[in-house]
């Protein structure tokens, strides 16, 4: 018994990492804004995380800066696309590669100090600690994450002004809703989870640093995200999946000759499967990306 | 007093020219300022690598291979449709390149053997932009995100063959395949620290003949550019836009695919394991080529040898030990930000109204 438990227990940091870059990717395209910036700052959030840990000596202030900085890159991607006459995915995958690069430049020189300090005190360790304690403690995080945002989105007014700016915001407009603020809001929230996320992956699950760590991983999140609709709940199931499937990707080697190539390949895999499946199915109302999702918001005269 | 933002009458005049050129030099200023604010770089030093890229012979490869990219690229986004699969697809063409070399009898003729690895690399290149192309015109599934996602998908795929059923013998603990047979290699120039082979250069030259013709000179081409202006009047002439996107892509995917089969004969040789950090993400920087030529094929030799330099300045500081891949994605980043920016401004100019 004790043995599954903790075999669940030690899903907690992929599972948390994951889930929040999800969750908070699903939020922010909920209002409408295509978001292929993730990746890049998914892994400039996890190189911030890095740094930040090792020249401050503190992980929970780690986390902080991290969701700080993705949200700056949420608020700037936001208002790019919604005030100018911009392509969403353009303006997403050049933030994109502006965070691999920032990224790479803000991790490689930390990894010198963190063998400098490591030279002087043994001890030192930038991670936070894997006890049974903390993996309880990122599941609870994830839930109340879950909850508030499914809250948010169903029962507020915010939550309808959000969902309104994604699948019509010229209507969603002239009804009152100011799109702009709306996007901002989404996107400083979604990016936030999304620095949390990147933080988590880099301080509980993989606590280390080379160049190109955690690139990619966006991308997986990215993929979850779209495998369940966007749906706080159902994205929950998803990353349970892949999590599971990531966390344990060298025993099910081990057990049953699989290989971790098939194991990263499944989420991308299932992201092309579930939006196929929502486009051809009556799955298509509940769980089809927002009408408005990439489109560009543009009224011909508007202040700037 | 407003600040507001208004369409132009007519676009800006040079702005296919002035629009680039800034971008490229607001970029490169930025990525500069950067450097030296995090690495401590002093940007004269930067500014002296970039210099050296524009007349190293190495920056020629990049040159050629992006020019072929760029090209490719042009061809499906002048019909707006947004291939970023390219990174993917070269990875489809070098694995079917590889098949060829590695197991099959074809290599022992060169001619043949050769011929046959590019023919393949078109094929799957251009089926894995095929797929991306059917989701898009049946199921109106964003092209730009299921390309993304395919680009790792071809990653895993090639990853998997690698360390498993394609391990090479002969790899020093190495995880990667062995030596295709020298018999397929591509001939490089007789010049001395020239890398650039013959082959690539006919695959270049036909390439932009093909695209010439395409795009100017057949009814496939007015479609494909009505495509990217006014599908609604596409349609209504009656012409079958599923099947011209699913085309778009195809083509685009073939010619990506041949790039990877390019590589693999040109200088690589091999694959090794994980491929995701043995290639130059050229698949990537074609998109910012493909973007900075503004869809102008006269324009995209001139931005693929610009990029490229930039791209051999970013090596050329890793070997000053800085990382070469990270000030690529930093200036790739810096002038795509610009650059999306400042083409706004081609189209809409910044009004001020008083009251």
């Amino acid at each position: 018994m004790d043995t599954i438990i903790q075999s669940i227990l030690a899903v907690a940091p992929a599972f948390t990492a994951y889930y929040l870059t999800a969750l908070g990717h699903g939020f922010f395209e909920k209002s409408g804004v295509l978001n292929l910036a993730i990746d890049g700052v998914f892994y400039l959030s996890v190189a911030v995380a890095y740094a930040s840990a090792v020249y401050m000596g503190n992980p929970y202030i780690a986390i902080l800066i991290s969701a700080l900085t993705a949200s700056i890159f949420g608020i700037l991607l936001a208002f790019i696309v919604t005030k100018l006459p911009i392509s969403h995915g353009a303006a997403g995958l050049s933030l994109m590669f502006l965070g691999y690069g920032l990224g790479a430049l803000i991790g490689n020189p930390a990894v010198f100090r963190f063998r400098e300090i490591k030279m002087i005190n043994i001890e030192f360790s930038i991670n936070i600690p894997r006890t049974p304690l903390t993996n309880v403690a990122l599941f609870t995080v994830s839930l109340v994450a879950c909850l508030v945002l499914l809250y948010i989105l169903k029962g507020t007014k915010l939550g309808a002004a959000i969902r309104a700016s994604g699948e019509d915001p010229h209507a969603a407009s002239v009804l009152g809703i100011d799109v702009l603020k709306i996007r901002l809001l989404a996107g400083t929230i979604g990016y936030a989870l999304i620095g949390i996320g990147a933080a988590i992956f880099e301080l509980v699950w993989l606590p280390t640093w080379q160049q190109m760590h955690g690139m990619g991983h966006g991308w997986i999140a990215f993929a979850i995200s779209l495998s369940s609709g966007r749906h706080p709940v159902l994205t929950m199931l998803t990353s349970t999946a892949f999590a599971t499937l990531l966390t344990y990707q060298y025993l099910l080697q081990a057990a049953y000759n699989l290989s971790p190539e098939i194991a990263k390949m499944t989420p991308f895999i299932a992201a092309i499967a579930a939006m196929t499946i929502f486009m051809v199915t009556p799955l298509r109302k509940k769980l089809s990306p927002p009408l408005s999702l990439g489109k560009i918001f543009f009224k011909e005269e508007r202040t700037l | 007093m407003r600040v507001t933002v208004v369409r132009r009458v007519k676009p800006l005049p040079l702005g296919n020219v002035l629009i680039p050129s800034l971008s490229i030099i607001i970029g490169v200023l930025l990525a500069s300022l950067v450097l030296y604010l995090l690495m401590n770089i002093p940007p004269s030093q930067f500014f002296t690598y970039i210099g050296e890229g524009f007349v190293s012979l190495e920056t020629l490869r990049d040159f050629i291979l992006l020019t072929i990219l760029g090209t490719a690229l042009i061809i499906s986004f002048k019909g707006a449709v947004w291939n970023i699969g390219a990174e993917g697809q070269i990875a489809m063409g070098m694995l079917a390149a590889a098949y060829v070399a590695l197991f099959t009898n074809l290599s022992s003729s060169p001619v043949l053997g050769k011929i046959m690895m590019v023919v393949l690399a078109l094929i799957l290149g251009g089926a894995w932009g095929l797929i991306a192309g059917i989701l898009k015109a049946y199921l109106s599934i964003d092209e730009v995100a299921s390309t993304l996602i395919m680009n790792y998908v071809a990653y895993y795929i090639l990853n998997y063959l690698v360390r498993g059923p394609w391990k090479g013998k002969h790899t020093y603990g190495y995880i990667r395949t062995d030596l295709i047979p020298e018999s397929v290699y591509f001939s490089t120039l007789p010049i001395r620290g020239i890398t650039i082979t013959y082959e690539e250069i006919l695959l270049l030259v036909i390439t932009l003949v093909f695209a010439y013709i395409l795009l100017y000179k057949t009814a496939l081409g007015v479609r494909i550019r009505i495509l990217g202006s006014n599908p609604e009047a596409l349609k209504a002439a009656g012409v079958n836009v599923k099947l011209l996107t699913i085309t778009l892509l195809a083509i685009s995917g073939a010619i990506s695919g041949m790039v990877g089969a390019a590589q693999l004969a040109g200088y690589l040789h091999r694959i090794s394991y994980p491929i995701e950090t043995h290639t130059p993400y050229l698949g990537y920087t074609a998109i910012l080529v493909a973007w900075l030529s503004m869809l102008d094929l006269r324009a995209v030799p001139i931005i693929a040898f610009i990029i490229g330099s930039l791209n051999q300045a970013g090596r050329l500081l890793q070997i000053a030990g800085v990382g070469g891949i990270a000030v690529t994605y930093l200036f790739i980043g810096t002038i795509l930000v610009t650059f999306t920016i400042l083409r706004v401004f081609s189209e809409y100019r910044i009004k001020l109204i008083r009251g």
